[in-house]
């Protein structure tokens, strides 16, 4: 099967590592290889808005180190997809831009050549494992469950460098969720942004944008909403208390990783899951699922 | 009405449009096509912020752009709300790509202001100190062990260094005044 | 070569200002010193304006007082004003084709105005070519063909009718062909023209039915094309009419057989709102009124044959028909189509069902359509309350359609207009809009009326629309000029969309081997001066094949076209350009074995070659591609005015200074030089090492051309040509230099030419982006590669090309 880079980030390590242990618990069992990349660095992206040559510059270095070995990277986190899959495909459009970050790397002895891809976790079952195994392997199918999908901005947008833009880049988790056997629901603004990354200089925004989107998804009666990027789960599931909270609302819809859900749906145990470190308590889910 | 000379002079200066700004904008990477703006409003009409704030509004940035208003551009907080979603930038039916443009013009402000908000000068702190916008706490490094998860790798601080220093951020970034919130 | 040589070579060169569009880069004094200093150049002079009157004259005026005898004119591309110059050379007593033109604007000062030192020496080069090429030419006489005065109208809606119906008033029999059942075109599907609001079949319907009557016209409706041959005056075209399953003599259109049909299916004219039988017309005014029966619905029940009775119309056995036509020109008026967002649900269309395309609720408010002229929402057949019309659907966006489709703002008033003369304060309409296009007569007057009338007009383009349980839409826009995000609920969305280029355009383009635009719409010749021909001769565009048009522009043009296909039909005769190829019996191989690979090459048949006799070309038939001559393995075959000679003297005029630093480029008259003009025309900046010699097709372009210009140092070689597979003006010349050029690549880089320096581009002449693209691309790497290692390689190769080209006595 396929081997990848595992590229980690900032967040995942510091604070959702159920993501990780849940996403590395699947691809162990599609028999996907993971490399650990070795002295990789921030992606870049909290930097663009400060500087955004040396954001990109970050991004390039990463991208070098994986070029050195070979292999192409795969990210749990959308910010890190799309900053490290953006900056190398402008980098390999855009003559000028290349050189003048190459120029830069010179002073620590890299160059960007252009040689290495980057997915998102999502690409990877899609593309490399494909739905059908993934069907194959389903040994609980979550029948009578029905969820609804928050893919994240920067899996889906811009379009230009999704592998499947708008409508489309959502079609993806879709399809993934309805492979577990569970409904994926329609609701209202499903593509619209969580707004954690802009929580550091105002709060009251994303909670608002948080607290529309999780009624939307009440609206519609999903047991749970089911995310692939660490920022948009920490917006709905750790936030969601205090959402709760601040605005006088009852909303208790767990949030869930998809390697969770996938996995909970592959047979796997909660605990194997890293369940018991959402916010949100999914004990109704688990009732429903494993009963 | 009649006014005297001296309450007249109280008044803000009439608009001043000055081609200048525009150029510089458009002469950063990702804000190439500024000038091709033809004030639709479709990345207003899609952005989730612009409901929430009266200067936050991308097609009237960008006119401020191509008229050159470059004070009130850039003396504005509200250029850090944008969230990346990147809607304006699929919606847009000139291929504008205003939320690289919004990203110019916080990089200007930067530049020539000397301010950032708190949360990037520890964001940007951090990553020259370890390579990543934490600090990670031994604790959790421990968890991952117990969780039996790989250790995590060391990034190699001495090429971040240069990298920061590279494009001069460094300097700026020492002396750089901050801001908390953004109402 | 020898013979031109024995006679007195004068050669007068005229160098243009054209104002400052060229002076103001090019140093034209400079070059037409230096043009004086040019082997056999007897008179050179700069003049501001070489086309005007007085230019002219003094063109007459010098050949007489120089004693000149070839002339060669520096100014803009030969495609613009080469024919105004033969006729001033010939009105001096001057063989026409004793004329060279260089090309110092569109190829040199429109493209490189940052570099005027660079862009005089090009021009320098530029008129060095064409003096060397001039001191070759040959005088040559037109060769005359005889016309057919009659003339194929393609397409029978509005334009086409005006243009049949014009021609044939003309006393010129029309063959009209129609893809659809009936003639008429979407101007057929309207409830009402703007702006005067008169309804749109009550002025069509008359016109219709005269071109049925019109003794010299012939409608042959439900029939397609399938192939065009020949050439101005003496086209032969193949038509498919496809069964109706009706006899059209027999048929009297009572329609008594669709009363009694049991079988129903979406009409296509309602946009399939509406139905009709499996026996039918598409709407009562059809013409010609000869029913059609579908067989994909039929059930054969029979029921029509035994209604019809004794009129024996109806034969279920009827076979595709295939005729042929000859005329003398064409008229292309296929029309447009409306963009249908279906798959992508912009806009919820597709998907809320109360969101429709302006056709379609042309078909709702209109009294003979499906729900009898009442707007009704399709989920539950109520009145909306509340219409919001949205414009520029499609268009207007470099994701789709980057044009703006001209017509749709108009149409969207006269429907707001429409709404509120049924409705009046029973009724809210807004138009989500980003400019009123509202030019023309009547038209601004009749925006004011909408507003009179209360239509609420929001400056502002739609984001997006989401539908509530109720089926209401909320539209999500910006009001732009109070600068505020607004959302708005209405129980109906209109969506203007694009007007788009006709399904099978391509393949119409393929077919007549005219050209395409970037947008898909077919190109005239010139966008100011011959906004109706095409750059085939004989063949005339009409209506919105060529760009989105609305009524009275489509009429006009219908006639214009009308007129032009006059001009050739009303005489006996035309002349077409002698720059045909010619065998030398001499040289031909096939008296002594058997060759014939001329023949085999021709894209038109024109070579005939018998056993032991040498190949012979049939003049009429010839269209001077030149193929043949390059594929011709003995050189026994030689184009007129593109003779090896003439371009092997360019080749060396090029690249006699400095020869590594230049990028020498072979193109095509149709597309890729075309291409360049556009890039010029469009000020698109490239490097100004380029030096391109003109050939009719790129299937001309010799591989010993290439040879030549590497073994005299060149840098880089480009040809240019059409784009693969069908856009070659000579059928597929561009395959055959394809396949000749491959197999050359490959022993160049066998002998050490570095891969990158021959370069073979398909570049439409819609496309001056990517001309000047390529040549950035190709100096870019001219650089990279290095002087050096160009000297080197070419040193290493110039031995082989001497040997390999030695035959050539050079
Ligand atoms: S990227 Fe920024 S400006 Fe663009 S829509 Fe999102 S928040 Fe608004
Ligand atoms: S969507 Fe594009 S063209 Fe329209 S206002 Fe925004 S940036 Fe300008
Ligand atoms: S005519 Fe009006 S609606 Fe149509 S594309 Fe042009 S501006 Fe848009
Ligand atoms: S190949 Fe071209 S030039 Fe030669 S005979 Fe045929 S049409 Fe004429």
């Amino acid at each position: 099967m396929a081997e990848y880079l595992i590229f980690l980030g900032c967040v995942i390590p510091y604070r959702l590592q159920s993501y990780e242990i849940s996403a590395r618990r699947i691809l162990e069992a599609f028999d996907v290889k993971l490399v650990e990349m070795p002295s990789f660095n921030c992606c870049g992206y909290p930097v663009d808005p400060i500087d955004h040559e040396l954001a990109s510059l970050l991004a390039a270095r990463n991208l070098c180190l994986a070029e050195d070995l070979e292999m192409d990277i795969l990210t749990l986190c959308n910010g890190c997809f799309s900053m490290l899959n953006k900056t190398n495909r402008m980098l390999k459009e855009d003559r000028g831009y290349r050189e003048k970050i190459n120029k830069a790397l010179g002073k620590i002895g890299m160059e960007f050549k252009g040689s290495i891809e980057v997915k998102h976790l999502v690409h990877v079952l899609i593309e490399d494992i494909g739905l059908e195994e993934i069907k194959k392997a389903i040994k609980r199918p979550l029948k009578n469950i029905q969820v609804a999908q928050h893919s994240g901005c920067h899996l889906i947008r811009p379009a230009k460098y999704a592998s499947r833009g708008g409508n489309g880049g959502m079609e993806m988790l879709k399809e993934l969720i309805r492979a577990t056997g569970a409904e994926c629901l329609e609701y209202e603004d499903e593509d619209e942004c969580c707004g954690n990354p802009i929580i550091g200089v105002n709060e009251e925004i994303p909670l608002q944008l948080a607290r529309e989107k999780l009624k939307h998804v009440r609206a519609v009666g999903a047991q749970a909403l089911i995310t692939v990027c660490p920022f948009c789960h920490i917006m709905y599931d750790l936030n969601q208390s205090r959402i709760e909270r601040k605005f006088g609302l009852k909303l208790e819809i767990p949030v869930l990783h998809y390697p969770q859900l996938l996995g909970l749906a592959m047979g796997l145990q909660p605990d194997e899951l890293a369940l018991n470190e959402l916010r949100v308590r999914p004990d109704e889910l688990l009732k429903r699922i494993i009963g | 009405m009649v006014y005297s000379m001296s309450q007249k002079e109280e008044f803000e200066v009439v608009n001043r449009v000055d081609p200048a700004f525009k150029r510089a904008v458009s002469g950063m990477h990702g804000a190439e096509k500024i000038s091709l703006c033809f004030q639709c409003g479709t990345c207003t009409a899609g952005c989730p912020i612009s409901r929430f704030n009266d200067f936050y509004n991308p097609r009237r940035i960008a006119r401020m752009i191509q008229l050159g208003l470059k004070d009130r551009l850039l003396s504005n907080d509200a250029l850090w709300l944008c969230t990346t979603c990147y809607t304006c930038i699929d919606n847009c039916p000139q291929g504008v790509e205003m939320a690289y443009i919004i990203r110019a013009l916080r990089n200007i402000t930067v530049e020539e202001r000397k301010v950032m908000p708190t949360i990037y000068k520890q964001m940007l702190s951090n990553i020259l100190k370890t390579g990543y916008v934490y600090v990670i706490s031994e604790l959790r490094i421990k968890r991952r062990i117990q969780h039996g998860l790989p250790p995590l790798p060391k990034s190699d601080s001495k090429q971040i260094a240069k990298l920061f220093d590279a494009t001069h951020i460094s300097d700026i970034l020492e002396r750089a005044e901050t801001f908390d919130r953004v109402d | 070569m020898r013979e031109s040589e024995s006679e007195d070579i004068r050669i007068g060169v005229f160098v243009c200002h054209c104002g400052l569009n060229i002076a103001g880069v090019v140093d034209v004094e400079e070059v037409t010193e230096y043009a004086k200093s040019l082997p056999n150049v007897v008179f050179a002079t700069h003049n501001r304006y070489t086309c005007s009157d007085p230019g002219q004259e003094e063109i007459r005026k010098a050949i007489k007082e120089h004693k000149l005898n070839r002339v060669v004119i520096a100014a803009c591309s030969p495609r613009m004003h080469e024919f105004t110059f033969r006729r001033t050379v010939s009105e001096a007593g001057l063989n026409p084709y004793l004329l060279e033109m260089a090309n110092i604007r569109e190829h040199c000062s429109w493209c490189h105005p940052s570099r005027p030192k660079e862009a005089t020496e090009k021009a320098k080069d530029l008129v060095k070519m064409a003096v060397a090429k001039a001191r070759l030419l040959r005088p040559l006489e037109p060769i005359e063909v005889p016309v057919t005065n009659k003339a194929l109208v393609l397409g029978g809606g509005i334009a086409g009718i005006s243009a049949a119906l014009d021609l044939a008033e003309m006393g010129f029999k029309v063959y009209l062909v129609e893809k659809k059942e009936s003639i008429g075109g979407h101007m057929a599907q309207l409830d009402k023209t703007f702006p005067t609001l008169d309804c749109s079949i009550c002025i069509e319907g008359p016109k219709m039915v005269d071109a049925a009557r019109h003794p010299n016209i012939e409608i042959i409706a439900y029939a397609d094309l399938l192939s065009v041959e020949g050439y101005i005056g003496n086209f032969k075209v193949r038509i498919r009419k496809n069964p109706r399953y009706v006899i059209e003599e027999n048929c009297t259109g009572c329609g008594e057989c669709r009363d009694v049909c049991p079988i129903e299916y979406p009409n296509e004219w309602d946009m399939n709102l509406g139905v009709r039988k499996a026996i039918s017309v598409p709407f009562d005014q059809a013409v010609p009124l000869v029913y059609t029966i579908n067989r994909d619905y039929c059930i054969e029940c029979y029921k029509c044959v035994e209604a019809c009775g004794e009129r024996q119309a109806i034969d279920f056995s009827q076979q595709p028909e295939e005729i042929e036509l000859e005329v003398g020109a064409i008229i292309v008026a296929t029309g447009y189509d409306i963009y249908l967002p279906e798959e992508e649900n912009i806009y919820g269309y597709g998907k809320y069902s109360n969101v429709i395309t302006s056709l379609e609720f042309e078909r709702l408010i209109l009294a003979a359509g499906p729900t009898g002229g009442h707007v009704i929402r399709a989920s539950d057949g109520e009145r909306p309350r509340v219409v919001a019309f949205i414009q520029c659907v499609g268009s207007r966006d470099i994701n789709k359609y980057p044009y703006c489709s001209g017509f749709c703002c108009m149409y969207t008033l006269k429907h707001a207009i429409q709404l509120k003369e049924h409705y009046g304060d029973d009724i809210e309409v807004y138009i989500f809009y980003m400019d009123i296009r509202s030019n023309f007569k009547g038209y601004e007057e009749f925006y004011a009326r909408a507003r009179e009338m209360g239509v609420n007009f929001i400056r502002g383009r739609v984001s997006k629309i989401t539908e509530t349980p109720e089926k209401n839409l909320i539209i999500h826009a910006e009001d732009t000029l109070l600068g505020e995000p607004i959302e708005l609920e209405a129980e109906m969305v209109v969506l203007a969309t694009a007007a788009i280029p006709a399904k099978g355009a391509d393949e119409v383009a393929r077919l007549l081997n005219i050209t395409r635009g970037s947008d898909g719409f077919f190109m005239e010749s010139h966008p100011k001066l011959k906004p109706i021909d095409t750059p085939v001769d004989g063949i005339f565009l009409a209506g919105a094949c060529q760009g989105p048009k609305d009524i009275p522009y489509s009429v006009s043009q219908g006639s214009g076209a009308a007129a032009r296909a006059a001009t050739i039909l009303s005489k006996p005769s035309v002349k077409i350009e002698p720059i045909i190829a010619v065998v030398d019996p001499e040289k031909c191989r096939n008296v002594r074995v058997k060759c014939g690979i001329c023949a085999s090459k021709c894209p038109y048949g024109a070579i005939v070659v018998e056993k032991g006799k040498p190949a012979e070309v049939r003049a009429a038939m010839c269209h001077g591609c030149g193929t043949c001559v390059a594929e011709c393995p003995a050189d026994a075959i030689t184009q007129m005015h593109f003779t090896d000679a003439q371009i092997f003297a360019q080749i060396r005029a090029a690249l006699e200074e400095n020869p590594e630093r230049k990028i020498l480029g072979f193109c095509c008259n149709w597309c890729s030089y075309a291409g360049a003009d556009l890039a010029g025309t469009s000020r698109y900046e490239y490097p100004p090492n380029l030096r391109i010699i003109r050939v009719m097709c790129s299937g001309r372009v010799d591989r010993d051309f290439v040879l030549e210009a590497f073994r005299r140092g060149a840098g880089m070689v480009l040809i240019g040509a059409c784009h693969l597979p069908y856009d070659c003006h000579y059928i597929d010349g561009n395959w055959k230099m394809t396949e000749r050029m491959k197999a050359l690549a490959k022993m160049l880089q066998k002998l050490g030419l570095t891969p990158e320096r021959f370069r073979v581009e398909y570049i439409s002449a819609a496309e001056g982006v990517k001309f000047a693209n390529v040549i950035r691309e190709m100096a870019e790497k001219l650089e990279e590669i290095g002087e050096e290692r160009i000297k080197a390689e070419n040193a290493k190769l110039k031995p082989i090309l001497d040997r390999m080209l030695s035959r050539k006595g050079m």
